[in-house]
């Protein structure tokens, strides 16, 4: 089924100058693995918001067409009643603890949602098993490292029990270690059946699990599709997007008028297509 | 509490007595609020004198309360640290004031605020500030204020991180925070104040776009993992509390004080 | 580079005065630092943060960019020069009146690197240039420190994109636990395994196709770093199919 269904959405920020969204026709089913890249002042962030309905009731604006989120028309539903359906995790780890422990943290969303509370110590006591926090419940979010904080970042929204995880920039200020243990677990919860939308600049990290790579410039989606169609694009390069070096590669050799086949994502890949290449 | 992060490199460890600490004691199990009921009696009880003998009392009740909360050298430290404050008060008030006992009377000030520090000290000793801050919403403070007080205290070490930050990136700059006379170093503030301001700002958007998003101000109704709950011991304490206020009063403005009571020191 | 508290911005802040050593010396240009102030530092080494929000506090990029100089101790005059030909350099031009908090964060983030390299220092240090920028900016960035270098700046980079600086920096310092680990030229110092270990970085993405295609094809090095040799390397392999 489509859980999010964007129809010639277009916002304005109140006091911008241009449309930072143009006129985005989106639909996510489901269990999909999206994967939303671009030039810094795409829109990605903004379409982000979108989701759950941070834009337009947080951030005033301007707004035209239709966001529906499990039949919720961001329009009329107000941010607390998407967040049970969209859950947010931002770039910025040490920005969403805002308790001073673990536990506090689990529980804030599902509090001010009036769930039971017995329901949220199971939900709490079962997500630090499953995200692997035990070490890191009574430690103030100050004595944790970045990877930790955005651990437990994406816990506290999880306790919500969302449909669809959105993460903007999640690895963007973590170390190169600590990133692919976020990635890893956002990989994991889309296999488990979480519906994920992540905007990221290293392809080379997502582009494998994705299910469908989007690009984005200046306000517009300008390619929607498959990673492997949508990274030999040569738009990518026209808007400066930083695709696999292994794709890169694919792409040089094509142009010499090499063809290996199939769009290779990883060096790996890359590797097991020259070998049949060469064996043919 | 917290604050002490903020004032690393300074001496005040006297301020070390309101932190918390977390222990197995009695004390730290009783409910906050019945915590907060015996400091406030005890503070009213040493309020109501001013002669040495009663307030010393009070202030060795303390002591068996704070060794039951296995905090006696973490308070003996502070009150250490405290030492040389209290001197000044017993000279200057010994110098300064006009009752007919000076040297009593201010021997008798400074017993008094020791006993008042004791008696708040073994409430922030033994309460966690979220425990606070539940005890707050239960006795129907605001959950809004009660939860911007804990997110204060947790930011405060970050934020007094990002001071750092500011100030080293300034002085990378050329800003000499230690020279000129005061009116140059209090200009010297304005490249600290205003990014950390700006900083502060930014930061606080961001933080209210996740709290947002999970929900915050959604429901009047909002529910709470952890409940604090009166027990036995917490009615026995509250009890206790408000039978001593009531005995001191009466003994005090209703009966005629015994004259070991009001012996001061003969000066 | 290495991996978070190796000491990376520690030992940086050795250099332009703001930590002083406890044992040895840092001698700058052949003084020891010891003898200067950290606004006298400031004159040779410009320090890049990675918020620029830690510094911008004046009501217009053209006052924050002279406010380095000033301090440094130029004149009105010549402050207002260096200012211009630096906002133009940088592509800010249009910009001199306008408020730095009126900005995107990528700008703000060049007006802070107008602001330090206004002052034409000799030695330019950056912490964490890269993060939270595409792949345009990044190149930009790197046209602008390859044009410094080749002037005569000398240029040090704090970083974890690994790929950023196998593609750009001929000489990487490895960090951990307070002590330089390995020191020399990128590709030898980013292809070794201990290094990466210590340092927790991961392959750079080049070397990991590299070795794939050195397990299956044994002429293919498996130390590879850059893109024109892998290039190379699978064109031999296919005989110029």
């Amino acid at each position: 089924m489509t859980l999010v269904d964007i129809n010639d959405f277009s916002f304005k920020y109140l006091g911008a100058e241009s449309l930072a969204l143009k006129k985005i026709n989106l639909q996510i089913e489901a269990g999909e693995y999206i994967v939303i890249t671009g030039p810094s002042g795409c829109g990605k962030t903004t379409l982000c918001r979108t989701i759950n309905g941070l834009v337009p009731h947080f951030h005033r604006g301007y707004i035209a067409g239709n966001v529906v989120i499990d039949g919720l028309n961001t329009r009329e539903s107000k941010v607390p009643d998407l967040a049970p359906i969209a859950g947010l995790v931002f770039q910025n780890p040490a920005n969403q603890l805002v308790t001073l422990n673990v536990e506090k943290e689990l529980a804030f969303g599902p509090e001010n949602l009036g769930v039971d509370p017995t329901e949220i110590r199971n939900r709490v006591d079962s997500l630090i098993e499953t995200l692997d926090l035990e070490h890191l419940r009574e430690k103030h979010p100050h004595e944790m490292s970045g990877g930790e904080q955005q651990r437990v970042a994406i816990a506290a929204t999880l306790a919500m029990q969302p449909k669809i995880l959105v993460a903007d920039e999640p690895t963007s200020n973590l170390d190169p270690k600590s990133a692919r243990v976020i990635l890893k677990i956002i990989s994991e919860l889309n296999k488990e059946g979480m519906t994920v939308m992540l905007v990221e600049h290293r392809l080379d990290l997502v582009a494998r699990n994705a299910t469908r790579i989007i690009l984005m410039n200046q306000g517009s989606i300008v390619a929607d599709g498959p990673s492997r169609e949508v990274l030999a694009l040569n738009i990518c390069d026209e808007i400066g997007v930083g695709i696999p070096k292994a794709t890169q590669v694919y792409k040089q050799l094509k142009q010499k008028g090499i063809d290996l086949g199939t769009v290779p994502l990883t060096g790996e890949e890359l590797a097991v297509l020259v070998e049949e290449v060469r064996s043919v | 509490m917290l604050l002490l992060n903020c004032l690393e490199g300074y001496n005040i460890s006297f301020l070390e007595v309101f932190q918390y600490t977390r222990q197995e004691s009695v004390i730290h199990q009783l409910d906050p609020r019945s915590k907060l009921a015996l400091s406030i009696t005890v503070a009213a009880i040493t309020l109501l004198f001013l002669n040495i003998i009663p307030l010393l009392i009070i202030f060795l009740c303390m002591i068996p309360l704070l060794a039951a909360a296995k905090s006696l050298r973490r308070w003996a430290t502070s009150m250490k640290g405290l030492s040389f404050l209290l001197v000044f008060i017993v000279i200057f008030n010994t110098l300064l004031s006009t009752v007919e006992n000076p040297l009593s009377f201010s021997i008798a000030l400074a017993i008094r605020l020791l006993a008042l520090m004791s008696s708040f000290s073994i409430f922030f000793l033994t309460v966690h500030p979220d425990e606070l801050s539940q005890a707050l919403i239960q006795m129907k403070v605001k959950f809004e204020f009660a939860f911007a007080m804990s997110m204060a205290m947790r930011y405060v070490p970050t934020l007094a991180q990002e001071a750092y930050a500011i100030m080293d990136a300034q002085r990378a700059r050329g800003v000499e925070m230690d020279k000129g006379n005061l009116l140059k170093r209090i200009r010297n503030i304005v490249p600290i104040i205003v990014p950390l301001i700006i900083v502060s700002i930014r930061r606080a958007l961001s933080i209210a776009e996740s709290m947002e998003s999970r929900g915050f101000g959604a429901s009047e109704n909002r529910t709470y993992m952890e409940q604090l709950t009166f027990r036995k011991r917490d009615w026995a304490v509250l009890f206790v509390s408000v039978i001593l206020l009531i005995v001191t009063i009466y003994l005090r403005f209703f009966t005629i004080l015994p004259d070991w009571v009001l012996w001061g020191l003969p000066l | 580079m290495g991996s978070n508290g190796a000491g990376k911005t520690t030992l940086v802040k050795h250099i332009n005065g703001l930590i002083r050593p406890n044992n040895g010396r840092v001698i700058l240009d052949g003084t020891d630092t010891k003898y200067m102030s950290v606004a006298e530092i400031a004159r040779v080494v410009g320090l890049v943060w990675q918020n620029p929000d830690h510094q911008l506090f004046l009501d217009s990029i053209k006052k924050e960019v002279t406010f380095g100089l000033k301090n440094i101790g130029f004149s009105d005059a010549d402050a207002n020069d260096m200012c211009n030909r630096t906002l133009v350099r940088l592509g800010l031009e249009g910009f001199a009146e306008r408020s730095p908090f009126s900005l995107s964060g990528g700008e703000r983030k060049r007006v802070a690197l107008a602001s330090v390299l206004a002052t034409e220092p000799r030695v330019l240090a950056l912490d964490e240039p890269t993060i939270g920028q595409d792949a345009k900016q990044k190149k930009k960035l790197i046209e602008l420190l390859k044009e410094l270098n080749t002037r005569g700046c000398t240029v040090i980079c704090i970083t974890h994109d690994i790929e950023f600086v196998i593609e750009n920096f001929p000489r990487t310092i490895a960090m951990a636990d307070g002590k330089i680990i390995a020191d020399g030229s990128t590709h030898s110092v980013l292809t070794n395994d201990v290094v990466l270990e210590r340092c927790s970085l991961t392959e750079p993405e080049l070397t990991i196709a590299a070795r794939s295609l050195n397990k299956r094809f044994s002429q293919v090095s498996n130390r590879l770093t850059l893109l024109s040799e892998l290039e190379d390397a699978i064109t031999e392999l296919l005989g110029g199919i």
